[in-house]
Parts: structure tokens; C-alpha cells; sequence
């Protein structure tokens, strides 16, 4: 809204000179992003109190980790906070006629609601087991990829001529394919898979929410320098134009997500439930295909890689298959906390490494 | 009421599906009937039939593979084969009544007629008779499509709650008891006088349990030669796995010397096959047999007293759901076959010893044979003939006149299924760690011998998932007889397939088990010298869990350990084990069967180790050791303890307002505070 303000404003009056602001991207990064913040400080404590008094409260699964037990009955939609100080800042900050943003937005509006779904079926079940069927969720996650690829192969794409089908990886310059139907089953692995890891991270006070702010930071400065064409010439990138409204949408989610720390810092007030999760999980899959960075996620999205990947070999190849244990805990952060650290360290400790691959994956811009 | 000329008869595969169809099929009969028989070509009705003088047609049909398995393919294809070679015979003999007795012979007709009664090209009305308790997934869904679903056993009923009907066991011919000196004098050998008669036989083709038990049994039988007299008929099995006549004569001659064989042959005959069975009935005190339905009725029609063996791991465990039926009635008594350990792997077994003391108890007992006798000819209904045909005949629409034989107090519909009898027990035994028993969870300790042994069953099931729930449920129903079986899956060591290996796998009894088949035997708390070697091996296990487990195990039995020793070695060398679960289990072991002067210099120098909770383990098996008056020179302990190390990455958070919150609750639901309590 202010975007648009200010481009009708300014160039007529020179009272409202100021508005000129709104055409840096920098400068309306920096608004959205405090606005964020300050929308999610002022709002969380009044949805926790609400939730509270609704009694839609967490219902954990046992998880066997005694700490786990403790936190029976904190309110478990943070993520639906999260999810709307990002799109009321968007929709101050951002060009909405942007279609890298509307799809971005759209992922995280998709997958928020699946999540929301599979939050109310579990608070009504009152089990942390009453949720959405698997099968359910992996339809509707397959519906989305299906139209997210639908849309970028489709005259409305925002992507350049011959860009659609084209498949990236890091450290190297050229695409490694170009073809729709090869592209398809990539996007739809990628999505379902990115959605799930961030929601199997998220089960300490804090542990999904900083990594993921590392992630959409990273994947926003990739938007700002593919839509800008000095910088996109400059690291032999494709240019984009367009794509810098992405770190528009970055820092918004950026200021969303530390303001939503603050409360969900251990030990937490409020958990940013599968609403949460999903909604993440679903804007860093879209960010990442949007900029035709899926395979840097190996590298930023690490730790989400591992925790994703110790906890479905311990449950499918382990304990269903084998009739065993394979790691002594799984996923990952309770490994850790099973062998001796405590909740908070172990948090810490994957932050410091979550920090190390968004360093890492920023390194690929210039290494190629 | 319905004019019934043309009866179309469907059902085989053994003799116990064709004989009921044949029988049916005659009380039907006023003389103008017309018969077709449909059956599958190559089975017992192919030879049955044509010899009764009936006419038959044969279709394509297969057994149900129960899951989804490749093997399910098919079975699709030949039932779609079935119907459509069904549908035509149908179209051509245009029944009036369908009776289908089960097996999935009988799926294609029935499938078809429905077929065809939808598209309104029959008018045939279709009947399905269940002999055993618990009826097949195939004839479970052909009860749907079925007019009336006539059943055997009460307890059926709640499989076909909407058109079942009660009618019990259409047996082919009467069976008339003959006064028993009429019988003896037809039977081609002498029983002597003044014995008890057994009749034992496990069905036509024989039962090797029931054989090699019987032959066992003989010695503790010896005493008893001249007050029993025993007919066992061997069977006619005669494969690659089991010659039943051979294996039986071979298993005499091992075990019994030339004159104890002398002595044998006083009370004992065997044959493979008895020809006329009704003039042995006839003659006989004591049936011994299994549990199909057919023999169950037959004996049931004698009027006999019934030891039954059921057979177990049979779909649905259909044989041992008709024993129940038959013992709850009051006409038998169950003898369960055991899952037990024979040369080195799990079979199933019955122990010779058991076996004759309870045909001794039973047969020398006068009073109890007649007890059973009364019951046992209550519990076979007696018209059931009649009331088919009736039923068939639409003269009757709703079973009644016949007094039925009422459930028992646990009623074999609301019996909990192994997963659901894991769950209470689980349940029980988190609520009440110290005071858990199984006895509180099972009432009955019929129905706690009858878990067990379901639960036993499961120990050689060819899926590990299933197998590990039977270990699980042992262990909690305090299975002490069992444990001899655990131990050999323990021990047993048949590499798992290549590819599991290549992921990590190691044994066909995966690492599940094992562990589990560990704390089940804790849970049991018996200790041989048997299960001593068991656990020692186990604390070398590849699996960490096991290892784990076999320590916790040893500080669990403790003192009751005869080789204290060698646990103590080789828990010494699990302290240095790269794993920390089972490192630490192992120091906290030591505490407990350690000594001072071969455990406790060990665990001292654990002060600096790496992980707190290697530290700690350390402290809490010397602190067990100073607890149990182990350590002489206290003094110099305490001067060594300050060493270690204290600070941790670990911490318990205390949240204050939940621990007022919680003395709070306990102080208002201490004071009389009713309806506080969850």
C-alpha cells in the first residue's frame, strides 16, 4: 500500500518527496522487516492470552524425552502470528502486482493453511497423533507443485523466455537441464520434502525459527541480486527481473521470525505449531524454485537436510525395516539432547551450524 | 414358504466343507429335487461327488492370500475366470438355492449369483453355511452378499450381525451311537475288560503333535496299563515333511526298550487310519482330536467327553476359537500345543508328561467324564439339519425353539486382539510399576493360560513385527514356561537377508527382539543357568540395545547370579564400549554385582570420561556398591571421589509455578477432595 502510495505521490507533489524512498528495494526491505517486528511483539502476547483461554493449547506427542513432557499445554499457533504480521507487511511494503512475490506468498499461504488444518485436527483430537492423514497432506502438497511448475511454464511466468524448465546447481554456471517434464518431479520432491524437514526441526524452543531466518535471508540477497542487472551480470547469474521484490519479502518474514523468537525463546510461550512449520517450510521451497536455487538447499537448509533425513532412516529403514535402532536418537536434535546436552545447548549449538551454511550458501553466489 | 426344485450345492477343497454341502443338500431332498454340485477341479470333491451320484461342474477359483502380496494377482484373475464360468453354469441350471458351505470354492458362485441378482437374471436365493467359529476373510465378505449366513458356533454370530443365523453342524450321516458291547463286537481287535478307552486321532491325514505327545506320553501312561486302554490313529500323511505312520513307529522304537514295548502293546494299538469310526466312538470313554469343527461335532453327536488340542496359527486361530466354544460349553478340556524350543529352533509341541496326566486325570475320574458327557452332547446343536432345511424353506424366518448355549462371561467378541492385550498390559504395568501382575488385567486364568498361549503362537511367525509383539506380550503376561522358548530366539543366529545387512541389518531375530526377549525375561524374573548363558552372550550382542538391556538385566538378577564373575568381566570390558547407552548401563551394573576389588578400581577411573553421563553412571554404581556395604575403606574412597569431574551439559528445568501447581492438586484430592482425581 505505501509502495503504491509513494509511486503515485511523490512524482506529483514534492511535499510527499520523501515517498521517493519506496523505490529502493533496501529502503522498503529495512520498512518491512521493522514493521514485522513491531507487529508481531505487539500482537503475540494477546493471541497467547487467547489461545489460552480457547484451550487451543499444544498436544505433544511422547516423544520419550522427559523434558518434552513439561511443555504439555503451550499454545501451539505461533505460526499463524507469523504468517499474518508477513503478509500485513507485504501488503504495505511490497509491489503486490509482483508475480516472484504472489507465488511466494501463495506457497506460504497454501502451506500455513495445511498446517492450520493439521493443527485444529490435533487440538480437536486432543492427541499428537489425531492430525491430517499422510496421505491427505502429500495430495495437497503435490497439487501445489503441480501448479507451481503449471504457472511458471505459463505465459504469466514472471521468469524469462526458456527459463521455466530450467534446472540450477550451485558452482556452476549453466543449467544442467532444460525440460519441463524432468523439472516436474524436482520441484514436487523438492517442495514436499523442504515442507516436511523445517516441520521435523521444529521440535525445540527455537530451533526452527533461526535457521529458517537464516535460510529466507540468504535466499532473499539471491532475489536482490538476480533482479538487479548490474549484480546479475557482475555474478553471471541470469537476470530476473522482478526478483528483487523477493527480499522485500525476506525481510519482512526475517522481522516476523525474531519477533517470534522473542516469545518462543526458551523456555517457550508459544510454538510455532504446523502452521508454522508448513508455512516455512512451503516460502523457502517456493523462494528457492522461484530463484532456481533448489540444490543450494543442501547446503543452506543443512541442518533442516539432516534432521529430515536421521529421522526418516530411523523410522522407515530402522525401525519399520530392520527392527532397529540405526541412531540412538532421532532426529537429530534428540540425538544430541540423548546423549547428554541440554535442551538449550543443543538449540545454540545448531543455530552456530545453521549460521555456517547460510555463510557457506551466500559463498556460492560468487563462487561459480 | 418357497417351492425348491433345483439346489445348486458349492463348497471343497478338504472333506470338511464338501460332507456339510452333501448333507445339506440331503435334508433338502423330498425326492423331485435336482442337484449340481459346483467344486474346483483336483480336490476332494472331484472324487466325493461323482460317488454320491450327484452331478458336477468344476470352476477356476484360488485361495485367499489374505494380504496385499503379489500373489494376490492371481487370485483376482482366477475368481474373475470363477464368476464368469459361474455366471454361465448359473444362467443354464437356474437354481432356486444357492448353499455354499465356504472354503473359496464356493466365492466364484456366490460372487456370480449376486452378479446375476442385481442385473435380475436369477431369482436363486443364497445360503452360506460357516462351520468354524471364526469364518475365513473370503466367506466374511460372502456373507455380504449371502441371504442367510448359517453358523456353527454362537459366537460367529458377530461376524454377520444382520443376516446370521445360529444352526450348528450339519452332519452328513446320523451318527448312531450303538450300545457300546454292540460296538465291540464289530470292532476287528479286542479291548480287554474293565479299561478305560482313549480314541486319540488328529483328523484323517493326522497331527504330529498329537502323535509324538501320544508316544511320549506312554511312559508316564505305563502305571496305568491295566486300568486304560489307547487307540490312536496316526493319519494318513505321508509327505516330505512328516510321514505320520513312520515317524510314529520310528519314535517308539527310540524311546521304548523291546520290553517296555511288550508292556505298550497291552493298553496301546496304532493304525494310520480306523475305518468306521462311529463303532470306536461307540466303544470309547475319552476322545482326544483336534479342533475342527467337523470332528468337535462328531464327538459332540457321540455324546463323547473331549481332551481337545487345538491347532494353532491357523487363520482367524479358528481351531482354538472352536475349542473355546466347545470347553466354555462344558464338553471339553483344552490342552494347548506349546511353541517350544526342538533342536534349536521354535516348533510347536505338546510335552508328553502333560498329555498323560491329563488323560489320567480325566479318564480314571468318573464323575468329570460324565460332567463332560451331559455337555457335550448339549453343546452340538442336534436338529441342525432341520432347522436348515427349514430355514432354506423359508418355514422358519427366525431361529428359536432350541435352547441355544449361551456365551461365557467373556464374551469371544469383545476378546482383545494381541495388539489390543499389549495395550492394557502396557497401560497396567505404566500405571503401578511396583504392584503390576497380570492377573489384574485377565481375570480368568483360563483366559490367561488361553493369551499366553496365543502369544507363544506368534513366536515363530514369519514377520519380525509379529514375533516381537509375541515376546513383548510374554514377558507381560509373566510367561514363565515360556522363557525356554525366548531364550532360543535369543540365542538363535540365522543371518538376515543380504540386503538388510547391507543397511545394517544382522539377524533374522532383529535387534528388536532381542532387546525386548531380554526385558521380557526381567519381567518373568526367572534365572537358570540356561538363561545366565543367554544373557552373558547377549552382552556381546552387535546391537547396543541388547547390550544395554543384558546389563540392566544383570543388575536386575543381581545376586541370584551363579556366574558372578564372568558378568563382571565382561561388564568390565562394556564400560570402554564405543556406545554411551550401553557403557553406561554396564557401569551402573557393575554397582550392583561389582566388587570392591575387581569392579570398583574400574569405575574410579572413570572421573574424567568425556560424557557427564558416563561420569554419572560411574558415581551411581559406586554409590550402589557403598549402599550395599561393599567398599571396607570409606575413608579412602572419599578422598578419591572429589576427582570427578562435576559440571555437565545436562540440567533438569524447575518450573516453580508447576510444582506449586502440583502440591496444590495432591493437597486438595488428599483432603477428600472427590473428583479431582483424573
Amino acid at each position: 500500500m505505501i509502495y503504491f502510495l509513494g509511486k503515485y505521490l511523490h512524482p506529483h507533489y514534492e511535499i510527499f518527496s520523501l515517498l521517493r524512498l519506496v523505490d529502493y528495494i533496501s529502503a522498503r526491505a529495512i520498512g518491512a522487516a521493522l514493521t514485522a517486528i513491531i507487529l508481531t511483539l505487539a500482537l503475540t502476547p494477546l493471541v497467547i492470552r487467547h489461545l489460552h483461554r480457547r484451550g487451543l493449547v499444544d498436544q505433544r506427542r511422547n516423544t520419550g524425552v522427559a523434558s518434552a513432557f513439561d511443555k504439555a499445554g503451550t499454545p501451539a499457533m505461533g505460526g499463524a502470528v507469523v504468517v499474518g504480521c508477513v503478509l500485513v507487511s507485504c501488503l504495505l511494503w511490497c509491489n503486490m502486482s509482483n508475480r516472484f512475490l504472489l507465488a511466494v506468498l501463495a506457497g506460504m499461504i497454501w502451506f500455513g493453511a495445511l498446517g492450520l488444518a493439521d493443527d485444529i485436527a490435533k487440538t480437536r483430537a486432543r492427541s499428537g497423533d489425531g492430525g491430517m492423514s499422510e496421505a491427505r497432506k502429500l495430495l495437497l502438497q503435490a497439487v501445489f507443485a503441480a501448479g507451481l511448475v503449471i504457472f511458471l511454464a505459463s505465459p504469466w511466468t514472471p521468469l524469462p523466455a526458456g527459463q521455466a524448465g530450467a534446472f540450477y546447481v550451485p558452482f556452476h554456471k549453466t543449467p544442467l537441464f532444460t525440460s519441463l517434464w524432468m523439472y516436474l518431479p524436482i520441484v514436487f520432491f523438492f517442495v514436499v520434502a523442504v515442507g516436511n524437514a523445517v516441520n521435523i526441526t521444529d521440535g525445540m524452543d527455537g530451533l526452527a525459527i533461526v535457521p529458517s531466518v537464516f535460510a529466507i535471508g540468504v535466499l532473499g540477497l539471491f532475489g536482490y541480486f538476480l533482479g538487479n542487472a548490474i549484480w546479475a551480470r557482475y555474478l553471471n547469474y541470469p537476470f530476473y527481473p522482478g526478483a528483487g521484490e523477493l527480499a522485500v519479502f525476506a525481510s519482512a518474514f526475517a522481522g516476523a521470525g525474531i519477533g517470534f523468537l522473542w516469545f518462543n525463546a526458551y523456555p517457550a510461550q508459544i510454538f510455532m505449531g504446523d502452521t508454522g512449520s508448513m508455512a516455512i517450510g512451503g516460502s523457502i521451497a517456493v523462494l528457492s524454485v522461484m530463484l532456481k536455487q533448489e540444490v543450494l538447499f543442501l547446503i543452506l537448509g543443512g541442518l533442516f537436510v539432516a534432521e529430515a533425513a536421521t529421522s526418516q532412516i530411523q523410522d522407515k529403514i530402522g525401525i519399520r525395516w530392520l527392527g532397529r535402532r540405526i541412531f540412538m536418537r532421532a532426529p537429530l536434535h534428540h540425538a544430541m539432547q540423548h546423549k547428554g546436552l541440554a535442551e538449550t545447548k543443543v538449540v545454540i549449538r545448531l543455530w552456530i551450524v545453521s549460521g555456517i551454511l547460510a555463510l557457506a550458501a551466500l559463498a556460492t553466489l560468487k563462487l561459480r | 414358504m418357497h417351492e425348491i426344485r433345483r439346489i445348486l450345492l458349492t463348497g471343497g477343497g478338504t472333506a470338511g466343507h464338501v460332507n456339510p454341502a452333501l448333507a445339506i443338500g440331503s435334508a433338502l431332498d423330498r425326492g423331485d429335487a435336482r442337484f449340481l454340485f459346483v467344486g474346483v477341479r483336483g480336490r476332494v470333491e472331484e472324487q466325493v461327488v461323482p460317488h454320491e451320484g450327484m452331478a458336477i461342474k468344476y470352476v477356476r477359483a484360488s485361495g485367499f492370500p489374505g494380504t496385499l502380496s503379489p500373489a494376490l494377482l492371481p487370485f483376482l484373475a482366477d475368481l474373475s475366470i470363477g464368476i464368469l464360468q459361474s455366471a454361465w453354469i448359473l444362467c443354464r441350471f437356474r437354481p432356486d438355492v444357492i448353499v455354499g458351505t465356504g472354503g473359496y470354492v464356493s466365492a466364484p458362485i456366490v460372487m456370480a449369483a449376486a452378479l446375476l441378482r442385481k442385473l435380475r437374471l436369477s431369482r436363486a436365493r443364497v445360503f452360506i453355511h460357516e462351520q468354524n467359529a471364526v469364518p475365513g476373510k473370503l466367506n466374511q465378505l460372502m456373507g455380504r452378499f449371502a441371504d442367510r449366513v448359517l453358523v456353527t458356533f454362537p459366537e460367529t454370530l458377530s461376524f454377520f450381525p444382520a443376516n446370521g443365523a445360529l444352526v450348528g453342524y450339519p452332519l452328513r450321516r446320523s451318527i448312531a451311537a450303538l450300545g457300546r458291547e454292540e460296538a465291540l463286537q464289530k470292532i476287528d481287535f479286542a479291548i480287554p475288560e474293565q479299561r478305560k478307552v482313549v480314541l486319540a486321532f488328529g483328523g484323517s491325514q493326522g497331527s504330529r503333535t498329537i502323535n509324538r505327545a501320544l508316544v511320549d506320553a506312554l511312559r508316564h501312561l505305563l502305571p496305568f496299563r491295566d486300568r486304560l486302554f489307547i487307540i490312536h490313529g496316526t493319519g494318513l500323511m505321508k509327505n516330505r515333511q512328516y510321514d505320520a505312520a513312520a515317524d510314529t513307529e520310528k519314535r517308539l522304537r527310540s524311546l521304548y526298550n523291546e520290553e517296555e514295548r511288550a508292556q505298550i502293546e497291552s493298553f496301546y494299538l496304532h493304525r494310520p487310519y480306523f475305518y468306521n469310526i462311529e463303532n470306536l466312538y461307540s466303544a470309547s470313554d475319552l476322545v482326544i482330536a483336534r479342533a475342527g469343527a467337523g470332528s468337535l461335532n462328531e464327538i459332540s453327536a457321540m455324546g463323547l467327553p473331549a481332551l481337545i488340542i487345538p491347532k494353532s496359527n491357523l487363520p482367524g486361530n479358528h481351531q482354538v476359537m472352536n475349542a473355546r466354544s466347545m470347553e466354555r460349553a462344558g464338553g471339553a478340556e483344552i490342552l494347548y500345543e506349546q511353541i517350544a524350543p526342538a533342536s534349536g529352533r521354535l516348533e510347536e509341541w505338546l510335552d508328553g508328561k502333560v498329555l498323560a496326566e491329563a488323560i489320567v486325570s480325566l479318564a480314571l475320574d468318573d464323575e468329570r467324564l460324565e460332567r463332560l458327557r451331559s455337555r457335550s452332547r448339549d453343546f452340538l446343536n442336534q436338529d441342525a439339519l432341520g432347522r436348515i432345511a427349514r430355514i432354506i424353506r423359508s418355514e422358519e424366518t427366525e431361529p428359536a425353539g432350541v435352547p441355544l448355549p449361551t456365551p461365557g462371561p467373556l464374551s469371544e467378541e469383545r476378546l482383545p486382539t494381541n495388539r489390543e492385550l499389549l495395550a492394557l498390559l502396557e497401560k497396567a504395568e505404566r500405571s503401578g510399576p511396583g504392584r503390576y501382575s497380570p492377573k489384574t488385567v485377565v481375570g480368568r486364568p483360563q483366559d490367561l493360560e488361553f493369551f499366553k498361549n496365543r502369544a507363544s503362537a506368534l513366536l515363530i511367525h514369519p514377520s519380525w513385527p509379529e514375533r516381537n509383539l509375541g515376546v513383548k506380550l510374554l514377558g507381560l503376561l509373566h510367561a514363565r514356561e515360556k522363557a525356554p522358548a525366548l531364550v532360543t530366539l535369543l540365542k538363535e543366529k540365522n543371518p538376515a537377508s543380504f540386503l538388510k545387512r547391507c543397511f545394517g541389518g544382522d539377524f533374522e531375530q532383529v535387534g528388536f527382539i532381542r532387546r525386548n526377549v531380554v526385558i521380557a525375561l526381567v519381567r518373568i524374573d526367572v534365572i537358570d543357568a540356561e538363561i545366565e548363558a543367554a544373557l552373558l552372550e547377549a552382552l556381546w550382542d552387535r546391537y547396543y540395545e541388547v547390550r544395554a538391556e543384558a546389563a540392566r538385566a544383570a543388575a536386575h538378577f543381581g545376586g541370584r547370579l551363579q556366574s558372578r564373575s564372568r558378568f563382571v568381566r565382561v561388564l568390565l570390558q562394556n564400560l570402554g564400549d564405543r556406545n554411551l547407552d550401553a557403557s553406561t548401563a554396564a557401569a551402573e551394573a557393575l554397582g550392583v554385582i561389582g566388587g570392591e576389588r575387581d569392579a570398583l578400581p574400574d569405575l574410579l577411573k572413570l572421573w574424567d570420561a568425556r560424557f557427564w553421563k558416563m561420569r554419572a553412571a560411574a558415581l551411581t554404581g559406586i554409590l550402589r556398591m557403598v549402599e550395599r556395604g561393599e567398599v571396607s575403606d570409606r575413608a579412602a574412597l572419599a578422598a578419591e571421589i572429589p576427582k570427578f569431574i562435576l559440571t555437565s551439559t545436562d540440567f533438569r528445568p524447575h518450573f516453580e509455578i508447576k510444582s506449586i501447581y502440583r502440591r496444590l492438586m495432591e493437597s486438595l484430592s488428599g483432603t477428600g477432595g472427590e473428583g479431582l482425581q483424573p
